[in-house]
């Protein structure tokens, strides 16, 4: 309807689009997956109040540890809650912190590349010197350190992993802007007297999106693995909000009781979701790198 | 005439300590011998809940520390367990009549591993040690203590600054541990992990690998004997092992790779009794489990109102059944513990929740519905089940507990200052005298009055337990000041008693299970 | 070469620097009091004044670090604040256990990303390719401490015998049968995590390979597959996977980590995990150091080996 009320060039340069879309998901049929199994946790994460059956943080203690049933598709924990509830609404959390760390790697990461690729010098030797420090210390102890020292809570947990990601997106910005910087249209555009600011967002910025996103991507993977490795030592969200590292840590004293399902749920929640932001990475690499495409 | 009476009763007690300390020959326990007859010989691996911090009586902090210094030092007195106390290195002792000077008679039959003998001169440095090192941790408990004198060999003389009943009590743990001043000295600052043939205990450690085992071989010398004559120790070896883990822990008692430990987490415990390879025994333990609010001024928890709301609204039987200890352990109200002899069975000032009146109780301040903080202990799984379970019980009587999880360190750290908002959860791991439960923790301005708790009358009652003799004077001045700091202006909320527990192989023999949870390895021997 | 070596060693310091200072600043921003925690159940006012002077700590924090940092030039990084140990003696201790599980760990992971990889390049596309591009991804998401958990009690309960423990360490010199034992189950927790990325490494890069001038040469020359594979191929597509595993042993230090908690190994990873939230400062700065120099040393190393597989590799400009 709307679109007829278009003009025609605008017409058709949409339907290009969208038709470029359906052809690029085709010819990447991985990319197709991907996409669904993350528009599904998407779903579940958002939607969770509405499609959980119980309250994820009530306890009915007299209902405690049943093992999976019809009432309780993945049975309940040690304080009577239902295990599939709080995996559901632990998806929340997971992602969000997933979300969160990855974009305060990011912004920082991909900033302190830019400044240090394009300006060079000086700044780009300290700059480089701090980054590698930051590389030298073990993530994980790095994420422990930080959180430990700002309680253990989960905006700390979020600071903490996003620190730790911030070396990569440095690295492989400042990498990319050095090795575009050269090349010829850049210098063209800087003898035409663009300024600085405009050419790295128009010019140098749009040709390393590709490897920054799915950088992102594979980074909200080891994110929500990080999240729950640091809940798992006692370091993440804290209860009764269901997370699901925290929730394996809280459950594993009765995996020896063969008491599995209080674990199982949130286990194959943070595969599940790592798996797909994993897979989705890969396909994204290779549909947007054509490079690697030879090898798929 | 009171004064006369009194120094009468005085007299008595005193000699019905020195008649105690002089019956019978002095034994080491007896250990119960279910199997037959003892063999020597053999090794037994024992697992423990923590690593320890370090193995010198002076500056060791840690209750998991004393499962060491029992195998390898002997103290100048010891405890049965019915909580009597017995003669060890000293054979016998008396008490001035003015409850100010112990003299005690040592053993001259005693050499440290080290080949230096035990005497009086090694006594008074030991106890010297302790309590005039500026970074001993065992300065509180020998406080009271004004000169100790090493009259002969074997006579030791100990002048206290004012009399103490539970001064004795003490000397049965590390404040009473004798070492050889050699070795000690020759370890320098390494000695605390390396303390090799310091003690003149049943065992002698000959290796020591950090978070992972402590072995310790048979001392042929020890001079200990059993109730039947035995020379004892029966064992050649004993490895204890930390293992934090109490799945870990399970898994290596039920497969045979460890023999004993004393910590079994609530929830395996009806596992363990069905397992008919192993022997599962538990008793009344000394150690209680509190929640400490902020008592002083300007918090929530000043108002005494609000603390017994919590008290009343606490369902105690629902937290120890259905909570993380799974039942084991006793519910109880205050510190004074069953195995204590000041213990009352009939003090039940909140058996069954009350939700009507600790409703009546926060209405009664006037300032609307209470709301407050609960510190708890990060990644402490145990713990958090136990704050929200709590959580929920409180929900019931219109009280909302915030669970706010911190750093174990953080919240030491803000309870010594009395900086809490709210409460926190901490327990005791108990002492043999009540005194030990109770004194540090309600008087006012010790260091163990977390709560910043402060009444004159629980003061005066707990000064005049310690300078009383007799004790049944002392039992009703302690009930006396537990009415006070439990029920009418309370200290702390007091819930349970721990369970003190012993999980055996079946093979293992003679091993005894003591309210203080700790193993003592010469009685034990293996079954072939 | 050499002039090159030497450039990185010096960048080292500061790098070394910074990681000191930035651990110490951290670890002190938490509000609690160590020297309170570790005077246990008895807290004595004056016993812990007396032990904090001792140590040092009522210092302001940049004397504290100088004090730290002069010391530690000289080979003493003090001694822990719970058990007393001298921090070098607890590290040297230590660090073998971490090394010989991460080199465990190592091989396994990259034997089996050899192995595999290579029938996968060879057999491209075919049911076994997908089946293991699929695991490549599977097994990286897979959290690594519930393998671990999953793998203990697999071995505990469910296999008969007992024949794998549930974790502890035995050193190789009193028990090398034992010692090995121990170490499958944690080796195979982390090599799990990192064996993806190395088998997707082999694969590409033998694929990458494989189309290669000099390949088809070779084929031409008449050599049969399996030597044109071996002798050129595999030697080839080493480089990109040396590089892997210069990565890799970031990954492998993050995986003893969590492994040696949950396996219960004395290792470096353990140390650090304990110490870091009880505030035991000369703990967690002494590890901290020590696995940032490791680190630094052997992605240097791995650079070199690079170097000298493809000569065709100049150090000369700034490195992306």
């Amino acid at each position: 309807m709307t679109e007829a009320a278009l003009p025609v060039v605008i017409r058709a340069q949409q339907q290009t689009r969208a038709s470029s879309l359906r052809w690029f998901l085709r010819k990447n049929p991985r990319m197709l997956v991907g996409m669904v199994l993350l528009s599904i946790l998407l779903f579940v994460a958002a939607f969770a109040p509405i499609i959980a059956p119980y309250d994820p943080i009530k306890v009915t203690i007299g209902d405690a540890l049943q093992p999976p049933s019809f009432q309780h598709w993945l049975g309940t924990d040690d304080l009577g809650r239902d295990v599939f509830s709080r995996v559901l609404w632990g998806s929340r959390i997971s992602l969000s912190v997933g979300v969160i760390s990855v974009s305060i790697g990011f912004f920082v990461g991909v900033s302190v590349g830019l400044l240090a690729g394009y300006l060079g010098g000086t700044f780009d030797l300290l700059a480089m010197r701090v980054i590698d420090a930051l590389l030298a210390f073990p993530a994980l102890v790095l994420a422990i350190a930080i959180t430990a020292s700002l309680g253990p809570q989960i905006q700390n947990a979020m600071i903490a992993i996003g620190v730790v990601a911030i070396p990569g997106y440095a690295r492989l910005t400042r990498g990319q802007v050095l090795s575009v910087r050269s090349r010829e249209y850049i210098t063209a555009a800087r003898t035409v007297g663009v300024p600085p600011f405009r050419l790295v967002l128009r010019h140098i910025f749009p040709n390393i999106a590709n490897a920054l996103v799915v950088q992102a991507t594979l980074a909200t993977a080891f994110a929500i693995l990080a999240e729950a490795a640091l809940s798992f030592l006692g370091l993440g969200p804290q209860p009764p909000y269901p997370s699901w590292g925290q929730d394996i840590n809280y459950s594993q004293r009765y995996l020896a009781n063969m008491k599995w399902w209080m674990s199982a749920g949130p286990g194959i929640a943070i595969f599940i979701a790592v798996f797909t932001f994993n897979f989705l990475g890969d396909a994204l690499r290779d549909a947007l790198d054509p490079r690697l495409r030879r090898s798929g | 005439m009171a004064r006369r009476f009194s120094r009468v009763l005085a007299i008595l007690a005193v000699l019905a300590l020195v008649l105690a300390a002089c019956s019978g020959t002095p034994t080491t326990g007896g250990g119960t011998t279910s199997g037959g007859k003892p063999v020597y010989g053999g090794s037994v691996t024992f697992a423990m809940n923590s690593d320890i911090s370090n193995m010198d009586p002076m500056l060791s902090a840690l209750f998991v520390d004393r499962h060491l210094m029992y195998a390898m030092y002997d103290s100048l007195v010891r405890v049965t367990p019915k909580g009597e106390i017995i003669p060890w290195l000293a054979t016998k002792w008396t008490v001035s009549p003015d409850g100010k000077t112990y003299t005690f008679t040592l053993r001259t039959d005693v050499k440290y591993h080290d080949g230096t003998a035990f005497d009086a001169a090694s006594a008074k440095w030991n106890l010297d040690r302790y309590r005039l090192t500026k970074e001993s941790q065992r300065l509180g408990e020998l406080a009271s203590v004004d000169t100790v004198t090493a009259v002969d060999a074997s006579t030791l003389k100990v002048d206290l600054k004012a009399p103490s009943a539970p001064f004795l009590s003490v000397l049965v743990d590390r404040s009473g541990m004798m070492l050889s001043q050699k070795t000690v000295e020759a370890g320098g600052a390494d000695f605390t992990r390396k303390a090799f043939n310091a003690g003149s205990g049943p065992f002698i450690l000959t290796e020591a690998v950090k978070d992972d085992h402590y072995t310790f071989k048979k001392n042929p010398n020890w001079w200990g004997t059993a109730a039947n004559g035995d020379k004892l120790p029966y064992l050649d070896q004993v490895i204890i092992k930390p293992i934090t883990d109490g799945d870990v822990r399970l898994t290596n008692v039920r497969t045979g790779q460890v023999q004993a430990t004393n910590a079994v987490t609530g929830k395996d415990v009806p596992t363990v009794k069905t397992d008919t390879s192993l022997v599962y025994q538990e008793i009344a333990g000394i150690g209680y489990a509190s929640l400490v609010p902020n008592r002083t001024a300007g918090f929530i928890f000043a108002e005494k109102r609000y603390v017994q709301a919590v008290s009343y609204a606490m369902d105690r039987d629902e937290l120890l059944n259905k909570g993380p200890a799974q039942g084991v352990g006793v519910v109880g109200y205050g510190p004074i513990a069953p195995s204590h002899f000041a213990y009352d069975p009939n003090f039940k000032p909140f058996a069954k929740p009350d939700i009507a009146k600790a409703k009546q109780l926060v209405a009664d301040v006037g300032k609307g519905p209470l709301t407050f903080e609960l510190l708890a202990s990060s990644g402490d799984a145990a713990t958090l089940q136990f704050a929200q379970l709590l959580q929920s019980e409180l929900a019931k009587a219109d009280i909302t507990m915030n669970i706010k999880t911190l750093l174990f360190n953080d919240i030491v750290a803000l309870q010594q200052k009395h900086q809490q908002s709210g409460m926190t959860l901490i327990g005791w791991s108990g002492r043999i005298d009540p005194d030990g439960n109770v004194y540090d923790f309600n008087y006012t301005g010790r260091p163990n009055n977390d709560s910043g708790y402060s009444n004159k009358d629980v003061d005066s009652l707990l000064d005049q337990t310690r300078t009383a003799t007799d004790q049944a004077k002392r039992k009703d001045l302690f009930l006396k000041a537990q009415q006070i700091f439990v029920v009418d202006d309370p200290a702390r909320i007091f819930y349970s008693f721990n369970a003190a527990q012993l999980l055996t192989a079946k093979a293992i023999q003679g091993f005894e299970v003591y309210p203080d949870q700790l193993p003592r390895f010469q009685t034990v021997w293996v079954q072939k | 070469m050499t002039t090159y070596i030497l450039r990185r060693l010096l960048l080292m310091i500061p790098v070394a620097f910074l990681v000191t200072v930035g651990i110490f600043v951290i670890i002190r921003i938490a509000p609690g009091d160590p020297i309170l925690t570790y005077a246990g159940e008895d807290p004595n006012p004056e016993t812990i004044a007396y032990v904090r002077a001792q140590l040092g700590l009522d210092q302001p924090v940049p004397i504290q670090y100088a004090a730290w940092l002069s010391r530690a030039l000289q080979g003493d990084l003090g001694r822990s604040f719970q058990t007393h140990q001298r921090v070098t003696e607890a590290i040297i201790e230590r660090l073998p256990v971490t090394f010989e599980l991460g080199a465990a760990a190592l091989l396994i992971s990259v034997t089996v990303a050899l192995v595999v990889g290579t029938i996968s390049a060879i057999k491209r596309n075919s049911a076994v390719d997908l089946l293991t591009t699929s695991f490549t991804i599977a097994g990286v998401s897979f959290p690594n401490f519930y393998l671990g958990l999953l793998l203990i009690l697999l071995f505990a309960y469910v296999v008969p015998g007992h024949i794998l423990p549930p974790g502890g360490f035995t050193p190789f010199s009193t028990d090398p049968w034992d010692n090995l034992r121990r170490l499958i189950l944690p080796a195979i927790t982390i090599a799990t995590a990192s064996l993806a990325v190395n088998l997707r490494q082999v694969r590409s890069s033998l694929l990458d390979v494989f189309g290669l001038d000099y390949m088809r040469t070779a084929r031409a020359k008449g050599l049969r597959e399996r030597a044109v594979i071996v002798r050129h191929a595999l030697k080839n597509a080493l480089i990109p996977v040396v590089t892997i595993i210069g990565i890799q042993i970031g990954a492998i230090i993050e995986g003893a980590i969590i492994t040696e908690t949950i396996f219960f190994i004395p290792g470096i990873g353990r140390l650090a995990v304990q110490a870091i939230p009880s505030q035991d400062y000369p703990v967690v700065q002494g590890v901290v150091l020590v696995s940032a120099l490791s680190f630094m040393l052997s992605t240097l190393a791995v650079d070199v080996l690079y170097a000298f597989l493809d000569p065709r590799i100049s150090f000369g400009g700034a490195q992306a």
